[in-house]
């Protein structure tokens, strides 16, 4: 069974080698190992995480494509679907019937015809577009609602810290 | 609330595996056995033995299947491709239906570049049952006890079924229960793996491969008689099904028809 996943997982590879969707790089983390992958993942132009460089992490379980894989920031990160330590929640990162979140039932969901580039699609437009009906970080969700300006704040500040920048000194 | 969605999220994980754990103890598919010994299972119980009784006098066999929620999709593809291990005509006529359905399932926006895999093995499967010599059946076997062919086998028929209710949407729409989609059923019911099915993915797979498949219903309902239907209605039946309560076996008939 392995057999096939590692199959499938090389292909995936070298698909997203030759023609990479803009603003992600994605790959095993060594070769020897095609079950971890590393993706970093651009902030999406536009929105408040414009500009950062996220780090994740993805591990396939040895059925993949059966089952999807998880996902995890390897970064700080302040978002309503991306709990404290850095885990993804969303949609198509679970099968039907194993969402702990109850997603709207049109949402896309795993199944073995998904890749890892539509997941990585996903988790742009996650970025770009929170859903604060599920709330996998409930403080990030209510600030998302609430209070915008400062939710911004901290993502900039989230974004100049994965770029290495020390934060802006408040005037 | 998040540590309840993580708590959730184990929960459901742990659910799985001890049902994985379960499950795994039973071979994807068995070899065939007399059918008598479905008896020894339900000694205890007059309202089953009346129908297994019912049921010896119509099938010889019984060969058991996974209960691993693809129980539909597996026996039906072992059943068929073994049907067909002696039917040259029939089994040109599946091939070159199997051969063009990628196409068909590119055509309705399948990504081609995770497809392709899937049919490729497909086929790999389909191509050792017409070549070949006495080893056919055991290839077969062995190939279905397989999990990375096995499981892709699983995977393409549930892709093939999808297809097939949503080229005829407006058909399935009725048949739809709460506020879904077909194209919402189909990602959340039909394509994923280990998703149980029901009698619309059995009419959508017969249909799609305009193959018979007759399920024989074993249930606590009245009468000593195990109630067959046929899929799509009308079809001579070219696959024979026990249901029982969440799950599906492949039949063999006394005296089998063509």
């Amino acid at each position: 069974m392995a057999g096939s996943a590692l199959r499938r997982l090389m292909a995936e590879y070298k698909q997203l080698t030759i023609n990479p969707p803009e603003g992600i790089i994605a790959g095993p983390v060594n070769e020897e190992n095609f079950f971890e992958w590393e993706a970093l993942i651009t902030g999406p132009e536009g929105t408040c995480f414009e500009g950062g460089i996220f780090p994740t992490k993805l591990v396939f379980p040895p059925d993949y494509p059966l089952s999807p894989p998880k996902m995890q920031f390897m970064c700080e990160m302040f978002h309503p679907n991306i709990y404290a330590d850095g885990r993804v929640c969303i949609s198509i990162l679970h099968a039907p019937g194993d969402d702990p979140m109850g997603y709207e039932s049109s949402a896309e969901r795993w199944s073995p015809v998904q890749s890892v580039e539509k997941i990585l699609l996903s988790v742009v437009s996650m970025l770009a577009e929170p859903n604060d009906e599920s709330g996998a970080n409930v403080d990030a969700a209510k600030m998302w609602r609430e209070n915008r300006e400062e939710f911004n704040k901290i993502a900039e500040r989230i974004v100049r810290k994965t770029l290495g920048i020390p934060a802006v000194t408040q005037v | 609330m998040e540590s309840n969605a993580s708590q959730d999220e184990l929960i459901i994980q742990q659910h799985r595996e001890i049902e994985r754990e379960i499950s795994d103890t039973i071979k994807l598919i068995g070899e065939k056995e007399n059918l008598s010994t479905l008896k020894n299972e339900y000694i205890n119980d007059p309202v089953y033995q009346k129908k297994i009784l019912d049921l010896c006098n119509k099938y010889e066999n019984i060969r058991r299947t996974r209960p691993d929620g693809n129980c539909f999709f597996r026996a039906f593809g072992f059943a068929y491709l073994e049907h067909l291990l002696d039917k040259k005509d029939q089994y040109e006529r599946f091939r070159e239906l199997a051969e063009k359905s990628k196409d068909q399932l590119i055509a309705l926006r399948f990504p081609k570049f995770t497809l392709e895999d899937f049919h490729d093995v497909f086929m790999e499967v389909v191509n050792a049952v017409g070549e070949g010599g006495e080893e056919r059946m055991s290839e077969l076997y062995r190939m279905f006890n397989e999990q990375g062919y096995s499981d892709y086998v699983v995977v393409y028929l549930r892709l093939i079924a999808s297809a097939h209710l949503q080229e005829k949407a407006e058909f399935y729409q009725n048949f739809i229960e709460g506020n879904r989609t077909v194209i919402d059923f189909c990602h959340q019911e039909v394509e994923p793996m280990y998703k149980e099915s029901d009698h619309i993915h059995i009419i959508a797979l017969s249909s799609a491969l305009d193959v018979g498949i007759r399920v024989r219903y074993m249930d606590r309902g009245d009468g000593s008689e195990v109630i067959a239907h046929d899929f799509p209605e009308g079809t001579a039946p070219r696959v024979h099904l026990l249901y029982r309560p969440g799950h599906y076996d492949i039949l063999y008939e006394k005296n089998p028809s063509s």
